[in-house]
């Protein structure tokens, strides 16, 4: 079954002479658990493509279907508690919130609901992203792989089933963006959830099921390079 | 580019919006400097004009030197103080938001080999460009309303105002003006210039500013909600801009307070009677001797507003509270209804006090107190072989100069009630109020009607209506310019501090905060401000606002005591809140009308 289907997505910004079409067309499927990554030069649109799966912003005509859900149909109060609940993401520069703690930047989105986190997946998400000795540490006190192993936390507390990172291991040394890597894919694969990765890193690219490139706003599936 | 600042008018072409605000508050401190100093100006040559006219020379040497003069321009140098406080206060928070929000800005110049000096030289020159447009603007303004206010006070007010030049440009105005203007921009930039200079080069190219941040204490979510929670903790942990913002809400309230105890004093010193008289008429040997048919005369006439008379009898023998032997002595004065009413309308009456019960004949009176007196509401007054009881109670004694009663009880009752007990019917004094129109002529036929039985006084030149509404016109204005500023201040600082966090609310939209959760975490922050303003304001406030009527009233007017403005607090109160769901609105309507891809660039 598929997770996230996207049909037929154009972006358009601007008007008339000075159009510019960020994204011409652009439909695919991704099946539930599949770990995507999305090549392409910078300015060609991937992540225009990535705001639009996010429902961060909106196509100029097509869909996007997350779980069967429409989620352009959806009212802006609808959209942000679905998008709390259901899509994770990781951006490049960490975006962690600078006066919360370690553990308090994980459990955000579980706050934003007015929830409990459930202890024992925090735990254990300390657990997997080595981060049981510095829970209580504000990000200025962590290295940047460490920052960005808590944007991975706070991506996974809702056990999302779509998780979004636009180039998360940007801003990385080569040994820190391995381990970021791994870990990401070890914790989808543990809870069964679908990435989908922007990277000009041409061998974390390899590591993905599928990979897809973006060129001028079309986009084109590469195939499969884990097989 | 000639060179590097020539960037300044650039980027305050770009950055318009940003800057609007620190320009309006620019423009309001060297506009109240200018309003202020020009006033007094006007109001010295104003006494000048008038001292000149009576000695008919000049004997008047130097316009200051009078003492209505000096006490203008001591008014008006406390104001410019308080002004230039409240200006360095409002102007330095803009720029701290705006230095700030510039981080990276000003890491990029170092990075392009600006230095540190260079830094500090292009924060307070970009400063000064500001007073280019501003200084001439708030000056405009000053002199503007100066010829407005003189103006209604020439018109309007008339009286001693009608000399007030029109008009008339004040240069001491103008110069004030231009130094509030440039010494609080030079003062406020001080501070923000200094922080732009240690902004590190490694800002600009980490892209990672904002976290770079020294952030000391977490955010305590255990308490309240995340978003309530961060919302504090975003305007408590920037200890510089909670000490501003504090002191600007605080500042307000303190002038608050302490101009409520001006019009207090005002109201002392000028006590405004809706039973003034503007005509009294009263006995020549002290006694009951005025025809009570004159009162009738007099009504009938043309130009006459209200008459109303009193009757008096002294030294009577009198028991308070069961003592039959009549040990004491009391004073009685009857008042007409209307003089009895003009009682209530004055504020006269003690809580507790039944006008009501008064009118008529009755068996009640009023008595006049003070503060060592230990008579009561529902005392009984052997008066004769009659028994009153005591109705309601005076704030103070209206007979006495110093408004003590000396221990001596003074009865107001009816008329017809004095008839019953003494018999006499004829009055002491005799009030008679005018129409506005009323001419010398109707004065002069109520005079000749009066005759020479009885004494006859105008009292029209006597009335401090004018100067009393002027004075009380003033300190509203300057009160209501003071709320303006602040209220400015207040919803640019908020409005600076959310641009300065887009980014990071970027952020937690992204990740799931809703518009709500957004404008209660704003909320948050600007209560935060809005509560320690208040603590602080009323703090300071009370305590200076009970100073300063002991020193301006009590000492003067023995039998006034301060008391705790319950009314005037819950105002402010009412107030703060009102400014503060203001100053929130703006910003958070802004967010929400914001993609989330244009407050985060990296996703």
């Amino acid at each position: 079954m598929n997770l996230l289907e996207v049909n037929h997505i154009c972006k358009t910004y601007g008007s008339g002479e000075t159009a510019v079409n960020a994204l011409k067309d652009v439909s695919f499927s991704v099946p539930k658990g599949e770990y995507v990554a999305i090549v392409g030069e910078s300015g060609s649109g991937k992540s225009t493509l990535l705001n639009m799966l996010g429902a961060l912003d909106t196509p100029t005509s097509g869909k996007v279907r997350i779980d069967g859900k429409d989620i352009f149909t959806m009212k802006e109060k609808e959209l942000t508690v679905f998008r709390r609940r259901n899509i994770g993401f990781i951006f490049q520069g960490f975006n962690l919130i600078p006066e919360l703690t370690v553990e308090q930047n994980m459990i955000f989105p579980v706050l934003l609901d007015y929830q409990k986190p459930n202890k024992k997946y925090l735990e254990e998400l300390l657990e997997v992203l080595n981060l049981k000795g510095r829970r209580n540490h504000l990000p200025n006190q962590l290295s940047g792989g460490q920052q960005q192993r808590v944007a991975i936390g706070r991506a996974l507390i809702t056990r999302p089933s779509l998780i979004l990172a636009d180039e998360p291991t940007g801003n990385l040394d080569s040994q820190n963006s391995s381990e970021v890597i791994a870990l990401l894919k070890e914790a989808s694969k543990m809870y069964e959830q679908t990435i989908i990765m922007i990277t000009h890193n041409n061998s974390i690219a390899q590591t993905a099921d599928r990979v897809l490139q973006v060129m001028d706003g079309v986009l084109t599936d590469l195939g499969r390079c884990r097989e | 580019m000639r060179s590097y600042l020539s960037l300044i008018p650039i980027s305050a072409k770009v950055r318009r919006r940003q800057n609007r605000m620190t320009l309006l508050c620019i423009i309001f401190s060297v506009f109240m400097v200018t309003a202020v100093f020009s006033m007094a100006e006007m109001g010295a040559r104003m006494e000048q004009a008038r001292l000149l006219e009576k000695h008919g020379s000049l004997s008047f040497q130097g316009l200051f030197s009078s003492e209505m003069g000096q006490s203008l321009i001591l008014i008006a140098g406390v104001l410019f103080f308080l002004i230039l406080i409240a200006g360095v206060l409002m102007i330095s928070s803009g720029m701290n938001s705006i230095v700030a929000q510039r981080t990276k800005f000003f890491g990029m110049m170092r990075c392009i080999g600006m230095s540190r000096e260079q830094i500090i030289r292009f924060v307070r020159l970009e400063a000064l460009n500001w007073c280019k447009t501003a200084v001439p603007i708030g000056l405009g303004l000053g002199i503007v309303t100066t010829w407005g206010l003189c103006a209604a006070l020439r018109f309007l007010v008339g009286e001693e105002f009608s000399e007030i030049p029109l008009f008339s440009v004040s240069i001491i105005g103008i110069v004030s003006g231009i130094i509030v203007g440039v010494v609080t921009v030079l003062f406020a930039a001080s501070s923000p210039s200094k922080r732009a200079a240690k902004v590190s080069p490694i800002t600009a190219v980490s892209g990672n500013s904002e976290n770079g941040k020294k952030v000391r204490r977490s955010v305590n979510t255990r308490i309240s909600k995340i978003e309530t929670a961060l919302g504090i903790h975003h305007a408590a942990s920037v200890k510089k801009n909670l000490i501003l913002m504090t002191g600007s809400f605080a500042l307000s309230i303190i002038l608050f307070l302490s101009f409520s105890v001006l019009i207090d004093f005002v109201n002392h010193l000028m006590p405004q009677s809706a039973a003034a008289a503007d005509i009294s008429i009263s006995s020549s040997d002290g006694v009951n001797s005025i025809n009570n048919s004159l009162a009738d005369t007099i009504s009938s006439m043309e130009g006459v507003k209200q008459v109303y008379g009193r009757r008096s009898a002294f030294d009577i023998l009198a028991g308070l509270n069961g003592d039959t032997t009549l040990s004491g002595t009391i004073d009685m004065i009857s008042f007409d209804d209307f003089d009895l009413e003009c009682l209530e309308k004055d504020g006269m009456l003690q809580r507790g006090s039944n006008l009501s019960d008064i009118y008529g004949n009755s068996h009640y009176a009023l008595a006049t107190w003070d503060r060592s007196c230990s008579w009561e509401i529902g005392d009984k007054i052997l008066v004769g072989d009659e028994e009153l009881e005591i109705a309601g109670l005076l704030k103070h004694d209206l007979f006495s100069s110093d408004g003590l009663t000396g221990g001596k009880m003074t009865l107001i009752i009816s008329g017809e009630t004095f008839a019953r007990l003494t018999g006499e019917t004829d009055y002491s004094l005799l009030m008679v109020q005018m129409e506005r129109d009323a001419t010398d002529t109707n004065v002069q036929a109520i005079s000749d009607t009066v005759g020479n039985d009885y004494r006859f006084s105008d009292k029209r030149d006597e009335q401090t209506g004018g100067t009393y509404l002027a004075f009380v016109a003033c300190v509203y204005g300057f009160l209501a310019i003071i709320t303006l500023v602040t209220v400015l201040n207040i919803v640019n600082s908020i409005s600076m501090s959310v641009s300065a966090r887009m980014k990071q609310y970027g952020a937690m939209r992204a990740v799931g905060m809703d518009d709500r959760q957004i404008s209660k975490m704003i909320t948050a922050e600007a209560f935060t401000y809005a509560f320690w303003g208040c603590v602080v304001g009323c703090g300071i406030g009370l305590p200076f606002s009970k100073l300063l009527y002991d020193f301006l009233i009590t000492e003067h007017f023995s039998y006034a005591v301060w008391s705790f403005p319950v009314s005037l607090v819950a105002i402010i109160i009412l107030f703060v809140v009102l400014a503060t769901v203001l100053a929130v609105h703006a910003p958070t309507k802004r967010i929400r009308n914001m993609k989330i891809t244009e407050t985060i660039n990296d996703l």
